[in-house]
């Protein structure tokens, strides 16, 4: 699947397109994707920082559509989720990687990091399970 | 007697906190349109109407799951703020959040979320989400930690000052 088409099945989802990410680069092992700062991102006013719940999210999408890509389901179910935070996500661009740290028939167990500008000091971790049948 | 109208007094204080929380905030909050439904020292109850911008699907059947994730990590914030008197300022540590069954439905969601353990610097929230529907539903369940500093300058105060200031 090209990045456009996975752009394309990303652009199909309404919650996606309310989170609003370009995907950056894909591959077998990860997926990477960039968002910019909206109003409706917003979660701390006094700082202008990111809502946790959204950083969450975006993290989410990105683990399903390293999902999607990787086993040609449109929409994974997800199963649970751990989100660690780790640093205020400031106004600007949040970025995530997600990558597959477990394959398996049923089941698919993702992890991600979420940066600013700098990727060794990440805003985020995040673990995500699915389930594929 | 005089107990009960202190109790009153004090159910009304944190509900005209979470108004002012729910009509000042800005950014997700806005979009998902909440309602207050109970703000209490021991939990708080959010009501949020469907919204299609929220569904995995253009049909509108399935709810993504990271907006209940949104909601709960909303939930937890205003139920700390309500639960901690003197919460200067809070930022979450970790959230987990489990979905129990396909968001399929197109009533609103409800959310109950709760401060059940705080000390010095720390809190431990829980929560659950169910659809207003008959048989109630529950569709995720969530735990937070977050950080908190406390002090003199509380957010509550700081809030009810402004809002006294904008009023004049």
């Amino acid at each position: 699947m090209t990045l456009e088409e996975l752009q394309a099945q990303c652009d199909r989802v309404p919650f996606f397109r309310f989170l609003d990410f370009d995907i950056t680069s894909a591959d077998d092992e990860s997926v990477v994707a960039s968002m910019v700062q909206s109003e409706r991102h917003i979660g701390n006013p006094a700082i202008g920082a990111f809502h946790g719940g959204i950083t969450a999210s975006f993290m989410e999408a990105i683990a399903s559509v390293t999902v999607s890509r990787n086993w040609d389901i449109l929409l994974p179910k997800p199963i649970n989720l751990t989100s660690d935070y780790l640093r205020p996500a400031l106004a600007g661009t949040l970025f995530t990687r997600a990558s597959i740290s477990r394959k398996g028939r049923r089941m698919a167990s993702i992890e991600t990091v979420a940066w600013q500008a700098d990727p060794e000091k990440p805003v985020a971790r995040g673990l995500f399970h699915f389930l594929l049948v | 007697m005089a107990e009960t109208d202190a109790n009153t007094n004090a159910e009304e204080k944190l509900e005209q906190i979470a108004s002012l929380w729910n009509s000042r905030g800005r950014g997700l909050i806005t979009e998902m349109d909440l309602k207050i439904e109970k703000a209490a020292r021991d939990g708080v109850r959010l009501r949020m109407p469907f919204n299609p911008d929220f569904c995995a699907d253009d049909e509108a059947t399935l709810l993504q799951g990271g907006i209940l994730t949104a909601l709960l990590d909303s939930a937890f914030g205003l139920a700390n703020f309500l639960a901690i008197e003197d919460v200067e300022n809070m930022a979450t540590l970790d959230l987990r959040v489990e979905y129990l069954r396909p968001a399929q439905s197109r009533a609103d969601v409800i959310v109950f979320a709760e401060c059940y353990r705080q000390t010095r610097h720390v809190t431990f929230n829980s929560g659950r989400v169910w659809f207003d529907t008959p048989g109630l539903p529950e569709v995720a369940r969530g735990f937070a930690s977050f950080s908190i500093t406390r002090g003199e300058n509380s957010l509550i105060d700081r809030m009810l000052k402004q809002d006294q200031s904008s009023d004049t």
